[in-house]
């Protein structure tokens, strides 16, 4: 065996790796600046692990979406409004059943070819076959059948039913190249290669994907869209913790952080190059009461609790936030900003509590929150609180979401406070509506439990009504229904969020998926 | 030594099978409705039943774990239920970054720390040793993370020296993914700075990761020190008037790093599975935060299959610290 003499090898050792070292920390600084061009870089902590526009879903892959492929229109403005995208026009047949678009015929796809009503149709027939990511949205509103390419540039869209939020949820659900996806169909109807490949139309097109790290989008060369700002490319970097983001953003390493917290915002308050935007978004958080199971199901008691939690701590406890007024978010169409609603009142919550089975309290109730999640967690404890004045206990249960989604399956397992964040996946009070209080979301984690036939009816209605106007209407009578039931505490409504350099140009908010940024339009 | 290596070698499988059958067993039996979070909010029964039939989850548990075993040995991890990834590919992706750290981070402990300890023991009771002592205290007092928000805060805001977190320059491509060690495929391609680049982006999570095996390892080295120095050859080296440097690095130092060895080794898989706070902090796109993710959602294939790889690296790593026993003191053989 050879012998080791461990006094030279350490020596040497140490005296490389000192100057190894030395050497690193003495490089000069512009080594490592970054020349950028005019790349913008956005800071999120969320991956993009599958590119399919028919089954991603969460707000990074509706970034990514959004920017490597086209819509029929989008979705833009402040309130959100169905603009032009790859349709340039379209017509909407007085019943609200029959909706036809007029292609652009500049539209290309990153190969070069042209996008054609068959594409279309293709898009829309495979969304629905895979059923998953956003094809819930057009899911028993049109048929498969009821998609026609009426020639290369003309597709029409015969409803099964009217649906008046139809322009609105249209912007989700993206174009295909019917070519390149039938060539790589394989037995899986194209899912494992459009999980990895882009066969869009979009302004943007994959130089380099990064699992966990980065995604670099760059302006394709087939880019079609008139207009737009002069971005070469856009950066999608992930970064977890919210306070790096901060400090990357002060530093000047992104343009954007999107997910800063209402202590980032204060932090940013004075730093130099940064823009703070704060803005209400369609993103409610209320909490959802056991409506069919254990002491919640009687209405005296979800009123005694309603007017017992204290409002003015839950919105202290949010930061950026304003208080839901009702159980639509403010500013959507058909809100109404003058309701009557449960505010912290105490005698009115003992007079509820004096007409339930246990008018002295001595009870103890359950709630679950998302175990980590901070912000849920004090709300909980301000319930908590609350609930001492009508001498009932809360026993607070921090859970995984898994076992959260769970406990929605039946009443019996549902604990009788939930907390829920519903996030506005298209600018209509249909959006909300059906998905947090029609029966038929039952036993999924939105609805586990609330079913009143008459709350459906009004909803169902509002969906097929094309008349704003009655609409608005029907909309009023659901949040005055909702109100009485009182299914939930009705919460806040967090403000978005975002850091922004001062070097971005053109960005203009949008209350619906605002942190799914749409790059094209961006300039630096 | 062949014949003990065959032999532990051999005694991995019984391990990995039994590894893998718990795992598999206790990440199927826990509460909670992964393939419903996995289908969707707005996914119908029907749909869920559909999505847990694809990923054959509607089968026996026993029929599951078989095709997952049989598939291992193709190298097969199966598929994650949420991003419907190959998981092979997603491990291909997240260890050499999580092996890159921890081998930095190793390297830093074992050249700082044995040194140290060996110091601290010859210098002992006095400033050295009152030092290393007070350094190892505070060094495993901090938690991890802290830690590095410190050092991004001095090193990235304050002086500027060192980036806040990244593998690499997002602008710059990383250097041609021959091992997927950045620092050593810029070194293969001759990409000096590149290797440069990726030196300054794993400095300080590296660190970071380093200092509380450094200060184990520093007191450890310390310990078996003092206790060989007290031994009658040492003693008799002394009386034949040999300089007290050779004692130390020739006789003492080979005889005293065998128990610091078994730490180093015990080190390699804590740190494996113990990077996702500092891979948090300094956004390190590794193994750390893929399990955590995949644990939090209840992700059944990438659970097992990270459980798998790092129950792999573990044993591996311990084999060939019982060998290095041999290489280092000739007086531990192995028959």
């Amino acid at each position: 065996m050879t012998n080791i003499d461990i006094t030279t090898l350490s020596r040497r050792s140490f005296m490389a790796l000192s100057g190894a070292g030395l050497a690193a920390a003495t490089f000069p600084q512009e080594i490592f600046a970054q020349s950028r061009g005019n790349i913008l870089i956005i800071a999120s902590g969320q991956d993009i692990p599958n590119f399919d526009p028919h089954t991603a879903t969460g707000y990074s892959a509706s970034f990514f979406l959004r920017n490597t492929y086209d819509p029929l229109v989008r979705v833009a403005g402040n309130p959100p409004e169905a603009v032009p995208a790859l349709a340039q026009s379209w017509e909407a047949s007085a019943d609200g059943l029959t909706y036809t678009f007029a292609l652009n015929p500049a539209a290309v796809f990153h190969d070069g070819t042209p996008v054609t009503a068959a594409d279309v149709v293709f898009s829309y027939q495979r969304a629905l076959r895979l059923a998953r990511g956003n094809s819930w949205m057009i899911r028993g509103i049109v048929d498969p059948e009821g998609i026609t390419a009426v020639d290369d540039h003309t597709v029409r869209f015969d409803l099964a039913s009217p649906f008046a939020a139809f322009l609105q949820v249209i912007p989700w659900i993206f174009i295909v190249s019917k070519a390149q996806a039938e060539a790589n169909a394989g037995a899986d109807d194209s899912a494992a290669w459009l999980q990895a490949n882009v066969a869009g139309s979009g302004p943007f097109t994959v130089r380099r994907a990064e699992a966990g790290a980065l995604y670099h989008l760059q302006r394709a060369e087939t880019a079609w869209q008139a207009g737009g700002g002069n971005l070469d490319g856009v950066i999608w970097q992930i970064v977890r913790e919210t306070s790096t983001q901060r400090l990357m953003l002060q530093r000047g390493e992104v343009h954007m952080a999107l997910d800063m917290t209402s202590e980032d915002m204060d932090s940013l308050a004075d730093a130099a190059g940064v823009v703070r935007v704060i803005e209400p978004e369609y993103r409610t958080f209320s909490i959802k009461m056991n409506t069919a199971h254990g002491a919640m199901a009687d209405i005296n008691m979800r009123k005694a609790v309603a007017y017992a939690m204290n409002y003015q701590g839950m919105l202290d406890a949010s930061g950026y936030a304003d208080l839901m007024v009702g159980p639509l978010p403010t500013g959507i169409l058909g809100h109404n900003p003058d309701m009557e609603v449960y505010r912290t009142d105490l005698d009115r919550a003992r007079e509820h509590l004096a007409m339930t089975a246990t008018p002295q309290g001595g009870i103890t109730l359950r709630m679950a929150h998302v175990n980590g999640l901070e912000q849920q967690r004090r709300w909980a404890l301000i319930l908590l609180d609350s609930l001492q004045a009508l001498n009932i206990t809360l026993e607070i249960m921090p859970m995984n979401w898994p076992d959260m989604v769970a406990a929605c399956q039946s009443p019996e397992t549902f604990p009788d406070f939930f907390p829920v964040y519903q996030t506005a996946n298209y600018g209509d009070p249909d959006n909300i509506a059906y998905a947090a209080y029609h029966s038929s979301r039952n036993g999924g984690w939105q609805n586990a439990v609330y079913n009143n036939p008459e709350a459906d009816r009004l909803i169902e209605t509002g969906r097929t009504e094309t008349d704003p106007a009655q609409r608005i209407a029907i909309y009023g009578q659901l949040q005055d229904l909702l109100i009485s039931d009182c299914p939930d505490i009705f919460g806040v409504l967090e403000k978005r969020k975002i850091g922004l350099r001062d070097s971005v140009q053109n960005y203009g908010f949008t209350p619906v998926a605002a942190n799914a940024v749409e790059a094209w339009p961006l300039s630096l | 030594m062949i014949r003990f290596i065959v032999k532990r070698v051999v005694l991995i499988i019984p391990i990995l099978i039994g590894l893998t059958v718990i795992m598999f067993v206790i990440s199927r039996m826990l509460p909670g409705d992964p393939v419903g979070l996995a289908a969707g909010p707005n996914a119908t029964a029907a749909e869920i039943a559909a999505y847990a039939r694809e990923f054959g989850l509607d089968r026996p548990l026993w029929v599951q774990y078989w095709d997952y075993a049989t598939g291992l040995l193709r190298g097969d991890f199966g598929v994650s239920i949420f991003t419907r990834r190959e998981v092979a590919q997603d491990l291909a992706t997240y260890l050499p970054a999580t092996l890159e750290l921890v081998f930095a981070a190793l390297a830093l402990a074992i050249v700082l720390g044995i040194p140290a300890g060996l110091l601290a023991a010859v210098y002992r009771n006095r400033w050295p040793d009152y030092l290393s002592s007070v350094s190892a205290i505070a060094a495993i007092s901090m938690p991890r993370f802290f830690l590095g928000l410190l050092l991004q805060l001095f090193f990235a805001m304050w002086l500027m020296w060192l980036p806040l977190g990244g593998r690499f320059p997002i602008i710059w491509e990383p250097p041609t993914g021959i091992t997927g060690f950045y620092t050593i495929d810029a070194l293969l391609t001759g990409d000096f700075e590149g290797f440069a680049m990726a030196c300054r982006h794993l400095a300080l999570p590296a660190i970071a990761m380093s200092l509380s095996p450094l200060a184990t390892i520093m007191r450890m080295m310390r310990a078996s020190t003092l206790e060989v120095m007290q031994q009658d050859y040492v003693t008799t080296a002394r009386a034949l008037g040999l300089s007290q440097r050779l004692i130390i690095f020739k006789y003492v130092a080979r005889n005293a790093i065998s128990a610091t060895l078994t730490v180093i080794g015990l080190y390699f898989g804590w740190m494996l599975g113990g990077t996702v706070l500092v891979e948090t902090v300094f956004d390190w796109p590794g193994l750390g935060l893929y399990a955590t993710q995949a644990i939090v959602a209840q992700d059944f294939m990438p659970v097992v299959s990270v459980a798998f790889v790092i129950g792999l690296l573990f044993v591996t790593a311990n084999i060939v610290i019982d060998v290095l026993y041999g290489v280092i003191n000739p007086k531990v053989r192995y028959e």
